[in-house]
């Protein structure tokens, strides 16, 4: 029996070391652009290519909702001071945002601030994140040996915790599909990830916006429905609003708390002593707000914001952007709404940097 | 609980480490447990079928012993039979039967139908009762006298769903002398099962899904090249499917102190089909031979009794794969080429020839057609493809073409060296590297979300 574990444990080794050699190596950088991990690799290239201006730069992390077009907001450069740069890749959540930090600015030095968005400053839950299996496949590409407890163990159920240990361990795995993809369009692969390199941060900084705007869109709040929508909305789009804006009010749940504690307070650590500052600010909610929505006690938020070096915008900071014709759906501000917020974040940003940094509260 | 699923290997770690902690008179009653476990795990209600051919064929074998008079030891192996035969008739050839019956008598086909479940492993643990019951009435094996090691005999779970099918000799040999496996075993079994999984996973369900996309619609993949592709897909993936299978099979038995017999042999580098038959499925082709062919007077009686002999075999050998048309054509169409080669003359290893393997190989998809397609039509609609119209287009991705290539250098590496067997010997590092290249095939590869069952489950 001696002689088998021996052999078994030899051959696991050379396998993991298989597996590194294959997929620690640089294989990321070949992931399909239009997949998941991919996409999230992308914007971490980007960044990580970027030519930096200057020691003035400011990077927004978040998901679709951060309407930051930097364009915009680096047009007040001369006014701020700052450049305003973004990793907010859709559909990503806080536990992403530390991982993509961390890959774009291993040393933290980088930045002079991380600006860290919040859909509400309550620990309202909208949809369970803790246990959020689509991280998995975001993060594959950033995800370390040394990750292997912290991050698996950031799950709360077992079998998705054993998936994440997998996705740590396995890296093979992780990419399966994406490998296979590889190995029957190799040549198509190859010329569209040099394609997305060659266009570097372009594809991000100039894809083209929603000019729809959801003008005409009328609420009867009592009866929760919508009772009138723009004209150009179809079926498909009109349903997809009401999903979103006539959803109940989420709970405030004890384990979102616990969950943004935990990664945001982890991105809020890595930065601690360091010149970078974290600001927190409330995203505009949408084209239309449902009235009455408890005002926010003391949460999980306003707890991490009293920790030093982290600044907490007032949460009506972007209120007037609640407004239909600044909308494209009911969740995502169209282009005329990206700019005006951009340049407020833009300015908001420089005000806050140009602020002493306030003492811990 | 499929062999390559994680429960079955969850179930195996238990399964092993009880058996080998329990002294030495509990191990039986441990298998035993562990295979109807298993097959409970399946369906809990046939375990009863299992059981009640356990107790008729053990009675059976015994009464054949004790019996005084030759009546009545053939009495009691007729009711042996007639159990075996008329359990696995029911279940597996009554709808078959009751559909041509109506269409004969111009009634709709499903007008005796009843929904019947295919127990699983069926056809397997009945042809293991009847060769056990028939040996005892040849003289050629002693009846058991404990009922759990004949139970174990028919349940062995490593080999109870698809084979391969174990003679009790063979079986009693090991269980009765059975010693633990030594470190060169161990390391054979452990080979055997990663291999067998790598043979399944790998190979065998890449092109399971090139040969589903075929056969589910041959008209999508216009031309003669898209035919051929579709069908040597399926050739590949039942060689590797069942091969895969049985390899673990015969792992699995091995680190339990049991060696079964080769049941493949590198049937695809065969320079004829009677070389074939010899090299495919060998304790069906065995039993076969042992069982039917050769109780029909084999080649004693002269040429064309050994031709309707030959025939007789493969037919029936067909009909054992599935209750349909296209599986007694495919057995006559084996029956017919090894009855036609006898008449030739053709000498069944003439050497390595490239071209009659390639031959051979080309004889056998095509007898695959038979077997893959749902119906008679559809068969002959795909053997016209194959012969004539547009050239088309390969319709395997270059990728999958590679892993065709490789496992044909391996399966030439092997016929020549035969290495496979002798990796237990070699440094650590080349079986280590060995088995570490496996898992990181069926790490990229093999594991998936979808697995495919095995093919021959069905039968």
């Amino acid at each position: 029996m001696t002689r088998l574990f021996l052999r078994l444990g030899l051959a696991l080794v050379l396998f993991l070391a298989l597996d590194s050699l294959a997929f620690r190596t640089g294989y990321t950088s070949i992931l399909e652009p239009n997949s998941t991990a991919g996409y999230l690799e992308q914007f971490v290239w980007n960044e990580i290519h970027r030519p930096l201006t200057g020691p003035n730069q400011v990077l927004a992390v978040g998901d679709s909702r951060v309407g930051l077009k930097t364009r915009v907001a680096d047009q007040l450069t001369p006014e701020t001071g700052y450049t305003l740069a973004t990793i907010a890749v859709p559909g990503t959540t806080p536990r992403c945002w530390y991982y993509m930090l961390r890959e774009v600015d291993p040393r933290r030095d980088r930045y002079a601030a991380i600006l860290v968005p919040f859909d509400t400053y309550n620990d309202r839950e909208f949809e369970p994140v803790a246990d959020r299996e689509l991280d998995l496949r975001y993060l594959a590409p950033l995800l370390r040996l040394s990750d292997l407890w912290s991050f698996s163990m950031s799950y709360t159920e077992w079998p998705l915790r054993a998936l994440a240990a997998r996705t740590v361990l396995l890296k093979g795995m992780a990419f399966q599909q994406d490998f296979q993809a590889y190995l029957a369009h190799r040549h198509a692969r190859e010329e569209n990830v040099r394609l997305v390199h060659r266009l570097g941060a372009s594809w991000i900084y100039t894809s083209i916006w929603e000019r729809h705007n959801l003008e005409g869109i009328e609420v009867d709040w009592a009866a929760n429905r919508i009772t009138a929508f723009p004209d150009w909305m179809d079926a498909e789009r009109r349903r997809g609003a009401e999903d979103v804006l006539l959803r109940p009010v989420a709970p405030v749940t004890p384990s979102y708390a616990v969950y943004r504690l935990r990664w945001i307070g982890a991105i809020i650590d890595r930065y601690r002593g360091t010149r970078t500052r974290i600001f927190f600010y409330r995203l505009p909610r949408g084209p239309v707000v449902r009235p009455g929505l408890p005002e926010d006690a003391d949460s999980s938020v306003r707890q991490l914001a009293r920790r030093p070096g982290v600044t907490l915008a007032d949460e009506h900071t972007f209120d007037s952007l609640e407004r239909p014709e600044l909308f494209g759906d009911a969740m995502h501000l169209n282009e005329a709404g990206g700019i005006e917020f951009s340049r407020r974040l833009a300015q908001l940003a420089g005000k806050w940097l140009s602020a002493p940094q306030e003492p811990a509260r | 609980m499929l062999f390559h699923t994680p429960q079955f290997f969850l179930f195996f770690v238990v399964v092993v480490a009880l058996f080998y902690a329990s002294p030495r008179p509990f191990r039986k009653y441990i298998l035993l447990a562990a295979s109807y476990f298993f097959y409970m795990c399946w369906n809990a209600k046939f375990i009863l079928l299992i059981l009640a051919l356990t107790a008729i064929d053990y009675t059976a074998a015994r009464w054949i012993r004790r019996a005084a008079t030759g009546a009545r030891r053939k009495t009691a192996l007729i009711t042996s039979l007639a159990a075996n035969l008329g359990f696995l008739g029911f279940f597996k050839y009554y709808n078959f039967l009751a559909s041509n019956l109506a269409l004969a008598l111009g009634r709709p086909a499903g007008d005796w139908a009843l929904a019947i479940i295919l127990p699983m492993g069926i056809s397997f643990h009945t042809f293991q009762s009847m060769s056990y019951v028939v040996d005892v009435y040849r003289g050629q094996q002693e009846p058991i006298t404990n009922v759990v090691d004949y139970a174990l005999y028919i349940a062995f779970f490593p080999q109870l769903v698809a084979g391969p099918i174990v003679r009790a000799h063979d079986f009693f040999r090991d269980f009765y002398h059975w010693r633990a496996p030594d470190a060169r075993e161990q390391l054979l079994g452990v080979w055997l099962v990663v291999f067998g999984l790598v043979k399944k996973l790998v190979v065998a369900d890449q092109f399971a899904r090139l040969a589903d996309a075929y056969f589910a619609n041959p008209a999508a993949y216009p031309g003669c090249l898209a035919a051929w592709s579709g069908v040597v897909a399926f050739s590949i993936q039942i060689f590797f499917d069942f091969s895969g299978y049985t390899d673990m099979a015969i792992g699995l038995a091995h680190l339990l102190g049991f060696r079964f017999p080769e049941n493949f042999r590198r049937p695809y580098l065969a320079s004829s089909i009677t070389d074939f038959w010899r090299r495919w499925h060998i304790s069906l082709s065995t039993w076969l031979r042992d069982y039917l062919y050769i109780p029909l007077g084999g080649n004693r009686g002269g040429r064309f009794q050994t031709y309707r002999n030959l025939l007789v075999t493969m037919l029936l050998g067909g009909l054992w794969h599935g209750a349909s048309w296209n599986f007694v054509i495919w057995g006559g169409y084996h029956g017919g080429l090894l009855a036609a080669e006898r008449a030739l003359g053709i000498d069944p290893k003439p050497g390595r020839n490239p071209l009659r393997v390639l031959l051979t190989f080309a004889l056998a998809s095509i007898g695959w057609v038979f077997f893959r397609a749902r119906t008679l039509p559809a068969s002959l609609e795909i053997l016209g493809r194959l012969c004539h119209g547009p050239a088309g287009h390969i319709m395997w991705p270059h990728w999958q073409l590679w892993i065709a290539v490789s496992s044909l250098a391996l399966a030439v590496a092997e016929e020549r060296f035969e290495w496979f067997e002798r990796l237990p010997e070699t440094p650590a590092w080349v079986y280590s590297g060995a088995l570490a290249l496996c898992l990181l095939c069926l790490e990229l590869i093999g594991f998936t979300d979808r697995p495919v069952p095995f093919v021959y489950f069905q039968f």
